[in-house]
């Protein structure tokens, strides 16, 4: 399937940018974030076509969906909507440093799509329950929150690092500060509607808005750290180390909904296959 | 913050409150994903000591999201926004009116450099021009004096942004109200209905005893469909839905695609297979003529001229992974006979020549002169239906449409406010922009920031 050989190679992609990334900090040339930003830019677009060939191969086969209705098709997007977020980072922030900490986690999500074992990158036909229009709606909507969560994350991570010497690239805790708030906040509002239109998916398929499905909560407990996050930053303030260490525990709660909350039983079973 | 003494309402007015109501839910709902909830509880259980079972079913663990901490957490946040909310409502009605009036003193003092300007036009020149530029952006204007014959142009946007938080928490409280309605007058239950049966009452879930339905569910037919990998593609039941005789409803019901009537849906929840399906069974005289009968397990008929008594015994869906077969007895005058009938008897064959003759049990023509086909095993399905009610469900979607309205208000707008002061000075103008917001500074700096600009760059031009 040429979709999985694309996606394959928008891996070493995603990688090659890191290392530029790297290059640019080690040789202190403008040139490596410009090679960095470019390799990102021709990984999107080649990711862009490998999804966009693997919905039109999915209705070659016969079964004709959007793809985002398996775990690899997760990941693949996960990490599409996290370049893309990146993307524009970059481009309207116009600093390149947070290149190092984002591509990692784009890259890594690629590499464990491609290469883990048990994870199939066939197109697979929808069983009954996916059989529904909320399933790109729901998919799309959840990823981009999970995406932004990821990139204010990374910013936590950077706030933490940045008053160690070799870490001097990183821009100043204001900045970092004023990032992560808007990620977490981006994150939140998606989060929401990944939460809503679920829900209403929900009430179509499963006979309830709610039913206490171990992803459904911990999706709410995930909605309740950043809900925590930003009440805590309008009403009281709070700022710098105390938002960042807030933006990874969010983070943990985020890779628990998605990945963690998969051994536990429930109604989200599709991702296991 | 109000300076009541009220000691109710300064617990429940406190953020802090709401932060630790906020981390024990947290907690709460951590602990309900990891121990086994309602049903699967109950296996659970047997694997632990009996004292922590009990102990832990004395703390409701094996419920949480119904117990009493549950419901107790979420009336205390319950009060917590109200009173917050109340608190907070007269300050924000002030700023809503555009109070307080920060007076032009503190306005215009301290003002950073960049932003006071002089400029060769005379001030009405200034004022028509400045005027234009703030409405592009801010609609309509208003005109006030200043002190020292000074006019002070004002713009505001996003003033209705101020009471977008209350609506994301007016929206809680909806949520809130909407899953006590459901949890009140609502219920949910399941049916298992065999093709051609009927049913008007349901199990409710917990085994909380039996909901008499508004309607009767007939359900005429059950289709399952398989993937050529083996995945399900289809789950369908044929319904009738009578009510007084009279027909409501009749049609496909499909997962994803529920039946909604009389504040009722049925949902297409499971299916399965019932053992009483029938056997097609075809038979002839020594290969002469074919004649075909519809049996059931446990039935029996007569072969023709008095051969002897036909019963069928078991009935295989799949029996020894050789697919279906019946076993049958015929009872004659020499004695009784049983072999099992396969469907697939052709394919076995070929794959295991002579297995009819080593064992005589899988030979359909044991019973001479008879041979036996099965043409097939009619299945019969039941459909399980999931049914409920729930009268919540508006309100919670009303509560949806009003938190992503008001989450969007209270994240992507603030309630900007710009000031411009044109005063003579000497043979100059001097023009001064003060602006205030409520959140989101950096966005009003940037604003700010391109309204000077574009006064200076129209001033020195003096094009619009």
């Amino acid at each position: 399937m040429t979709n999985t050989m694309i996606l394959s190679w928008v891996t070493f992609l995603y990688f090659g940018a890191f290392v530029f990334y790297l290059f640019r900090l080690v040789f202190r040339k403008e040139f490596w974030g410009k090679a960095a930003y470019y390799t990102i830019l021709g990984g999107l677009g080649a990711h862009t076509l490998g999804l966009l060939l693997r919905w039109k191969e999915s209705y070659a086969v016969g079964f004709g969906h959007a793809p985002l209705s398996n775990f690899y098709e997760s990941l693949i997007f996960f990490a599409w909507a996290l370049v893309l977020l990146y993307v524009i980072v970059e481009w309207r922030i116009k600093n390149r440093s947070l290149g190092v900490f984002v591509l990692p986690a784009a890259f890594l999500l690629m590499a464990f799509a491609s290469l883990a074992p048990g994870i199939s990158d066939r197109i697979q036909p929808l069983v009954p329950a996916l059989q529904s229009n909320w399933l790109t709606s729901h998919v799309v909507t959840c990823f981009m929150g999970y995406a932004a969560f990821t990139v204010a994350f990374a910013i936590g991570i950077m706030y933490f690092l940045r008053n160690i010497p070799i870490f001097g690239f990183i821009p100043e805790g204001d900045i970092l500060d004023e990032l992560l708030y808007q990620h977490a906040v981006l994150g939140f509002v998606f989060l929401t509607l990944g939460i809503m239109t679920g829900s209403v998916w929900a009430h179509y398929a499963w006979g309830s808005y709610w039913s206490w499905d171990p992803k459904e909560t911990w999706s709410l407990i995930t909605w309740l750290i950043y809900a925590v996050m930003l009440h805590a930053r309008y009403v009281r303030g709070w700022k710098g180390k105390r938002m960042a260490l807030l933006a990874i525990i969010g983070f943990a709660a985020v890779l628990f909904t998605y990945l963690g909350v998969n051994y536990l039983p429930g109604l989200h079973s599709y991702l296991q296959s | 913050m109000t300076k009541q003494k009220n000691p109710f309402r300064s617990f429940f007015a406190s953020v802090y409150l709401t932060i630790t109501l906020l981390v024990f839910t947290v907690v709460l709902s951590i602990v309900g994903t990891f121990i086994p909830q309602q049903e699967a509880a109950r296996e659970f259980t047997q694997g632990i000591p009996t004292g922590l079972a009990s102990f832990l079913q004395t703390m409701q663990a094996f419920d949480v999201f119904h117990s009493v901490w549950f419901f107790l957490l979420m009336l205390l946040l319950f009060l917590n926004l109200i009173v917050c909310s109340l608190n907070r409502w007269p300050l924000t009605w002030k700023q809503f009116r555009g109070e307080p009036w920060p007076g032009e003193e503190g306005l215009f003092r301290g003002l950073s450099p960049e932003r006071i300007f002089l400029c060769n036009e005379d001030v009405g020149t200034v004022t028509g021009r400045v005027e234009g530029l703030l409405s592009r952006k801010y609609g309509k204007i208003g005109r006030n004096k200043g002190d020292e014959d000074a006019l002070i142009i004002c713009g505001e946007r996003g003033r209705y942004s101020r009471f977008a938080v209350y609506a994301v928490h007016l929206s809680l409280l909806l949520l809130i109200a909407g899953a006590l309605a459901g949890a009140f007058w609502g219920w949910e239950g399941y049916v298992n209905i065999g093709e051609g049966e009927t049913a008007d009452a349901i199990d409710l879930k917990g085994g909380k005893g039996i909901q008499k339905l508004p309607f009767t569910i007939r359900c005429d037919k059950f289709l399952v469909a398989f993937y050529e990998n083996g995945a399900p593609k289809t789950f369908r039941s044929d319904l009738t839905l009578l009510k007084d005789g009279k027909t409501l409803f009749q049609g496909p019901l499909l997962v994803n695609h529920p039946i909604s009537l009389e504040g009722v849906r049925v949902y297409q929840a499971s299916y399965g297979s019932s053992p009483d399906g029938r056997a097609a069974l075809a038979f002839s005289r020594g290969g002469g003529e074919e004649k075909m009968v519809k049996v059931g397990p446990g039935e029996s008929f007569s072969l023709p001229e008095k051969a002897g008594t036909l019963r069928i015994a078991r009935l295989e869906e799949n029996l020894m992974k050789m697919g279906p077969a019946v076993k049958i007895i015929v009872h004659s005058g020499e004695g009784e006979v049983s072999f099992w009938v396969f469907q697939h008897i052709d394919k076995i064959r070929e794959m295991n020549p002579g297995v009819t003759e080593q064992v005589p049990m899988f030979n359909p023509a044991l019973f001479k002169p008879y041979i036996f086909v099965l043409k097939g095993i009619e299945e019969r399905h039941y459909t399980g239906l999931q049914i409920s009610r729930d009268p919540g469900t508006p309100l919670v979607a009303a509560a949806a449409v009003l938190m992503m309205a008001g989450l969007i208000g209270t994240f992507f707008s603030s309630h900007r406010r710009i000031w411009i002061k044109i005063q003579r000075a000497g043979e100059r103008t001097k023009i001064s922009v003060a602006a205030r917001t409520n959140k989101h500074r950096a966005v009003l700096d940037r604003e700010v920031r391109r309204l000077t600009e574009q006064i200076k760059i129209s001033l020195e031009t003096g094009s619009t």
